[in-house]
């Protein structure tokens, strides 16, 4: 196997291996959401501002988690792609090894094809690898915007928190872990797409 | 690649092997080829090592697209775990092997090749005018295993059994039996696991008449010696290892 396909098996086994992370802070964001929501209820009029917040938490974490499910599902045909770009990438080397073993083989020629057949559909994994590729930077994208909206809300919701009394702890403690886990999440697409990023179409 | 053509008539049986190229930490083998005017047949094609090599070989004596036929004797690497590189380079091919073989086997891939399941009591494989009998041996040492006779030629290719792990660039041929026997003993005793199926496989091949034995490792076995291999795996205990 040479470098580059190997990098190219450890690019594609990544990309799931932070996505499955992803989706366990995704779910605890839509947790401290429903958290939220039941304290926010207790301090009525004191969390007035925050109602709406949850909500929004709740229905971003929803997106998320969607988001990482379909990715997923690319993840794994890009992890099909490899495999087989793999395969077809072996028998164009060892056709083209046969071919020049055979040297002056009475019938050395007709290796011609098998050869160049060979050669076209390595290709054709490869441009079908980048085209993936680039979709799945394009998803990952999302899920940053994603990311990036939920530490918005949650410094409002550390704004919102300071008005509620007794209950500022409690949902200081929410906003803290929604931007914790926003951060993570930010993090780890982000490794992503470093690594997918040399196999973008370019 | 040694190649070494041990039967010609209106077709030709070449049997190469003892690949210089090859890694030394890979069992040897023989990979046999029967070519007719327009078809040409492997059997035992062997492992992805030996692709290229192989190919290149086989380059000497057909193209590509007359390689027709391939025959997996049973499921093992050395035999067959070439066949993912066979399925990308040729387009018309059958691959004859033991139906009971046959979900495992595509694990190599098989998509362009037919894959052509031999049933438990054997059959045969028509290459033009050329008919080969596929002689069932299950249980030597496979559980689905069947060797290739050809009435013509006389020459019965009889997969591992007969085999013997020797030194690189041995001759083809057994040339002193009774000193070669010391080199198959271990093999047989320890690989072939019944001396019922051993039995039953010795009754039906006494009833051909076959002129070589031409096993998957070691040397092939001509004339006299053919039924002195016989006679002895017959006195053999097998199944050692319980
Ligand atoms: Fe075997
Ligand atoms: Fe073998």
């Amino acid at each position: 196997m040479t470098n580059q396909t190997k990098s190219q098996f450890i690019a594609v086994a990544s990309i799931t291996s932070e996505l499955s992370a992803v989706m366990v802070v995704a779910k605890e964001i839509s947790l401290a959401a429903a958290n939220a929501k039941a304290i926010a209820f207790r301090a009525g009029d004191k969390a007035k501002g925050f109602q709406p917040i949850t909500d929004f938490i709740n229905e971003l974490a929803k997106e998320t988690i969607e988001l990482v499910t379909n990715i997923n599902i690319y993840a794994l045909v890009l992890y099909r792609l490899t495999v087989d770009e793999f395969q077809k990438t072996t028998a164009y080397n060892k056709f083209e090894l046969a071919a020049k073993m055979a040297g002056d083989a009475v019938y050395a020629k007709s290796m011609q094809g098998p050869v160049d057949h060979a050669r076209l559909s390595m290709q054709d994994c490869q441009r079908q690898f980048k085209r993936d590729v680039s979709q799945l930077l394009g998803q990952l994208e999302a899920v940053m915007h994603h990311a990036r909206a939920a530490r918005v809300i949650a410094a409002n919701s550390r704004i919102e928190a300071s008005q509620a009394g007794e209950y500022l702890q409690s949902l200081q403690a929410v906003a803290e872990s929604v931007d914790k886990a926003a951060h993570t999440i930010h993090d780890n697409v982000q490794r992503c797409r470093i690594a997918l990023s040399i196999y973008r179409n370019s | 690649m040694k190649t070494t053509k041990i039967y010609e008539g209106s077709h030709q049986w070449i049997m190469f092997g003892r690949d210089e190229g090859k890694p030394s930490n890979i069992v040897d083998t023989n990979q046999y080829v029967v070519r007719t005017a327009n078809r040409c047949l492997l059997l035992d094609p062997g492992g992805a090592e030996l692709f290229a090599p192989m190919m290149a070989a086989v380059l000497h004596h057909a193209p590509v697209d007359q390689i027709t036929d391939l025959f997996a004797s049973h499921q093992d690497p050395d035999v067959i775990s070439s066949l993912g590189l066979w399925d990308q380079a040729l387009t018309n091919a059958k691959l004859h092997a033991p139906a009971v073989w046959e979900g495992f086997l595509r694990h190599y891939s098989c998509e362009s090749i037919e894959y052509v399941p031999i049933p438990d009591n054997g059959g045969t494989i028509k290459l033009e005018s050329v008919e080969l009998q596929i002689i069932p041996a299950h249980y030597l040492h496979s559980s689905g295993n069947f060797h290739v006779y050809d009435p013509q030629a006389k020459i019965l290719m009889s997969g591992d059994v007969g085999a013997a792990i020797e030194a690189p660039d041995t001759p083809v041929f057994v040339d002193n039996f009774a000193a070669h026997v010391e080199k198959m003993r271990y093999w047989h005793q320890r690989w072939m696991p019944s001396n019922q199926a051993k039995r039953v496989w010795i009754e039906r091949v006494r009833n051909l008449d076959i002129d070589i034995l031409a096993p998957q490792h070691g040397r092939m076995f001509k004339g006299d010696d053919v039924k002195r291999f016989l006679d002895w795996f017959d006195a053999l205990q097998v199944g050692i290892a319980v």
